[in-house]
């Protein structure tokens, strides 16, 4: 019974294309990378630049493997993976719930529209040394930085998103004698699901930023130091390595985010035999 | 259950604070058991009729009761289906259809065991775990259909049910319709907007006026029961179907 | 017609080109760090006044983080910076071939500040206290691994707290017993408050200077190896500029204020200061006409201080006294010449600090006074 929208016998025409040419497509994303890569190495063979100012990809291997090798990488790693992931629910959990009170309740957007806008226009870089006053040189600052950056997303895809539930299932769970809690449960959460997923892949990326900005701002320690504390010892391979560490990050929370989607809402992908 | 309507009248308040009259006053008494359909022109307040049945719109004055108890909210005895199949795309055919159920707080064991029973009844045991996206809209609709039942209503209150629906798909459906009401016995209101359907169907056919919606005429269909698809072919038939007509559109206009 | 076309667009770019560049000047971005600052005011004075002109560039100025500035001249992007010694050291460390030509600082800019109520001053006294730093990077994190180690001691035996440039408002506040400073700006403002009784329980410090135990190398003028090899009378002439338009703000450091005032947007320059000022500038036009010497010029600027500050109280001022503070860190027998064991010192630092290792390239090839030597005025 289950297997109706996935028994379907194979549409004639994807038979003919040829399995390796499916394949190559599967596997196009790579192509990219390695394009790069080589573009990175020509440059660094035509010694356009200083091998100090654009250093070769094996030099930036070895720095990955000396950085992994004493341990600094996955210490300073660990320090921004902290900070950011407390960030990301601290700011996610406030978007979350005043954006769903927001939807809920129109007077609170027209109240507090003002506060949320001016926060959102204003670049977090600008005022960030600011909470490093506020709420000190420690974690607390990062983790607050990284909550700001991700709340306004999360806040306007959340509204967005509780906001387009079908009226006509809302009056369904009326006329079903729904409770407050039901309805959400049962028919705001799994509708503003997917808006809400796809604001949290923006919400994902962002938080690195965040956490990174902040630690720009204070020394100490995160992948944000180590980019400053290799640049001023001119350590331009341990400089890439940290940001393509930080990438790493953002790519890794993206496809978790990803891999959400696709366990929980593997009814989008079901679609009439 | 028996539905009574007296001297209701539903008006809506527009932007500017006026307001809107929708619908009566009208009065109409449904019995335990009795199919009546409501036919009328477009915006006539049949739905607001179904909606104020169905607990979900106050009425501005008169009253409506179901069993003589005053209705001022929704009622699980009390069953709505509306147009639109209305299904949550993220759930599966079984968990639409146990979705009443499920809010009730009965257990999944149970609501399983009611929905595979109504399964085969509405043609859908081979679609259990399929999703709405993946449904006909004549499935969907028997599945809106099964929703309804499932919680075994002593009245269902039907909103042009299978208004989206092709003309072939529909006149099976309301067949199938008729079969489940034959062996539940619940109250039927249904609104719809083709009078041959209301004839076919109903014991009674009440049509109403333009907004706001009065009632203008109330049919007794004497056909006899099971009905079938052919019976639309008999005089007596064609006699109830020209008389609704003329009561909607009446002939000095 | 595409070959006269070309030919065309080419004379246009001659023309254009000979339009923008006034007579032949050659064109020529100093790369410095920091932002417009009253302590970048030699290289305004030299701008407003010629000395760069004189010896054939027409100078703009560029302000970027110091790695960049290192990276960029060593790149061949720029031609000069200004950089601090340790940045030489460490940059060459990672085969950047840059030399030092001209030391600018002869005296490392950085000192602590100390809750003191009689002047004195001694390091042992640091033990267990909270000392109040920038961060852990930089000059400041420099001078104060050095002058814990001159006092036999290291970062374990105090408390040390990243404050950021907030050395007067934590100072004040009392949140730490001490803090590192730049010697020429942070302790006239923590004099200011004390003055005004506006640093809360605090009512006294005492200063101890980096120099005043170690002779470490501080910030100087850098071109490419390459440029040095390849064009030695560009780098000369540019010295010669530098050194003239140094030599000029020590001796008259009224004219070179009233020079920055174009380049430092937020100068204090009240029209009755600025008044005083060009006065005091022509005076001391007069004064150097004398030939005085080095000490009698230095007592001239006490007494411009003092007038000033008679004139029209203390406020305003504390700009024009941050240059005459940094003057004194600048002012030498000999301007520009640099001591191999300054870069030792310095040397020695970083290798406590962990940033160098021991097989660092040497440091006879980090630096070069034989500009120093040429300088013809």
């Amino acid at each position: 019974m289950a297997e109706v929208g996935e028994t379907k016998d194979p549409k004639p025409r994807s038979r003919t294309i040829p399995i390796s040419l499916v394949q190559l497509r599967r596997l196009s994303p790579l192509f990219s990378v390695i394009a790069l890569l080589l573009l990175w190495q020509l440059i660094t063979s035509a010694e356009i630049y200083p091998a100090f100012i654009v250093p070769p990809p094996a030099a930036v291997g070895e720095a990955f493997r000396e950085a992994l090798q004493s341990g600094l990488l996955v210490k300073h790693l660990g320090v921004t993976l902290e900070e950011m992931f407390l960030g990301l629910i601290l700011g996610l959990g406030i978007g979350l719930s005043i954006g769903y009170a927001i939807a809920k309740l129109p007077i609170l957007e027209y109240t507090l529209s003002p506060v949320i806008v001016a926060f959102q226009s204003t670049p977090i870089v600008a005022y960030a040394p600011l909470l490093v006053i506020w709420f000190g040189s420690g974690p607390t600052s990062k983790i607050v930085t990284t909550a700001v950056i991700v709340f306004f997303p999360s806040l306007v895809n959340t509204i967005v998103a509780v906001r387009a539930v079908s009226p006509n299932l809302r009056d369904l769970m009326n006329s079903l004698n729904a409770t407050p809690w039901q309805t959400f449960r049962q028919l705001e959460l799994p509708s503003a699901l997917p808006v809400v997923l796809a604001g949290l892949k923006t919400s994902a990326t962002l938080a690195v930023i965040g956490a990174v900005v902040g630690e720009f701002v204070t020394q100490g320690s995160g992948l944000g130091f180590l980019v400053t504390s290799a640049r001023n010892q001119y350590d331009t391979p341990l400089v890439i390595v940290t940001v393509l560490t930080m990438t790493a990050i953002a790519l890794s929370l993206y496809s978790f985010v990803v891999l959400l989607e696709w366990r929980w809402l593997a009814w989008r992908r079901r679609s009439k035999p | 259950m028996k539905l009574s309507l007296r001297e209701l009248v539903v008006d809506f308040r527009t932007p500017d604070q006026g307001r809107l009259p929708a619908l009566g006053p009208i009065s109409l008494e449904v019995l335990p058991g009795e199919f009546v359909c409501i036919v009328g022109p477009s915006g006539c307040g049949k739905s607001t009729l179904i909606r104020t049945l169905g607990g979900l719109q106050p009425a501005t004055s008169g009253s409506v009761a179901g069993d003589d108890l005053p209705i001022t909210r929704p009622l699980s005895t009390l069953a709505i289906m509306f147009q639109d199949a209305n299904l949550m795309p993220w759930r599966t055919v079984i968990d639409n259809i146990a979705l009443p159920l499920e809010l009730a707080g009965v257990d999944k064991a149970r609501r399983h065991e009611a929905v595979y029973e109504l399964l085969p009844q509405l043609h859908l045991q081979d679609f259990a775990l399929s999703y709405p996206a993946e449904l006909s809209g004549g499935m969907a609709q028997r599945v809106a259909l099964g929703r309804v039942i499932v919680q075994r209503p002593r009245a269902l209150l039907l909103d042009e049910p299978f208004g989206a629906l092709d003309a072939m798909t529909r006149e099976k459906i309301s067949l199938e319709l008729l079969d489940l009401w034959r062996k539940g016995r619940q109250t039927v209101v249904m609104v719809t907007h083709d009078i041959n359907e209301a004839v076919l169907l109903a014991d009674r056919v009440v049509v109403m006026s333009s907004r706001p919606g009065k009632l203008v005429a109330d049919i007794t269909i004497d056909l006899e029961r099971p009905r079938a698809i052919n019976m639309i072919y008999r005089e007596t038939f064609l006699r109830l179907a020209r008389e609704a007509r003329a009561a909607i559109d009446p002939p000095d206009s | 017609m595409r070959k006269i076309l070309g030919t065309a667009l080419i004379s246009c770019f001659i023309f254009l080109s000979s339009l923008g560049a006034q007579a032949d000047l050659i064109q020529e971005r100093i790369l410095l760090t920091f932002i417009p600052n009253i302590q970048f005011a030699p290289f305004y004075l030299g701008i407003a006044d010629g000395h760069f002109a004189r010896q054939g560039f027409e100078v703009t100025l560029e302000h970027l983080q110091e790695p960049d500035v290192l990276d960029l001249v060593a790149a061949g992007q720029a031609d000069f910076g200004i950089v601090s010694g340790e940045q030489v050291i460490l940059a060459r460390a990672k085969s950047r071939d840059v030399v030092y030509v001209y030391e600018w600082f002869q005296e490392y800019p950085v000192g602590i500040v100390m809750i003191s109520d009689d002047d004195g001053a001694d390091l042992a006294n640091l033990t267990g206290m909270t000392v109040g730093i920038p961060g852990r990077f930089g000059a400041s994190y420099s001078g104060l691994t050095t002058l814990l180690q001159s006092a036999g001691l290291s970062e374990d035996d105090i408390e040390l707290n990243e404050i950021g440039f907030n050395a007067p408002d934590v100072f004040c506040l009392g949140a730490v017993d001490a803090a590192v400073v730049y010697v020429n700006n942070e302790p006239l403002q923590i004099r200011d408050r004390l003055a005004a009784g506006d640093c809360g329980d605090v009512t006294g410090m005492a200063i101890v200077s980096v120099a005043s135990r170690v002779d470490l190398v501080s910030n100087g003028l850098i071109v490419s190896a390459d440029l040095a090899e390849r064009d030695p009378d560009k780098v000369q002439g540019l010295v010669n500029g530098f050194n003239s338009a140094l030599k000029a703000t020590i001796n008259n450091p009224a004219k070179a204020y009233l020079a920055s005032g174009a380049f430092v947007e937020t100068l204090p320059g009240e029209p009755e200061f600025l008044t005083l000022l060009r006065e005091l500038a022509a005076e001391q036009e007069v004064f150097l006409a004398t030939d005085p010497t080095r000490e009698q010029i230095g007592e001239s600027r006490s007494d411009m201080v003092e007038l000033l500050a008679n004139a029209l109280g203390p406020d305003n001022l504390t700009q024009f006294e941050v240059l005459l503070r940094t003057i004194e860190l600048w002012d030498a027998d000999t301007l520009g010449h640099s001591d191999l064991s300054s870069w030792e010192a310095m040397s020695d630092t970083l290798r406590l600090m962990g940033f160098l290792s021991d097989d660092a390239p040497d440091l006879n090839a980090a630096f070069s006074n034989q500009f120093v030597t040429g300088i013809r005025e």
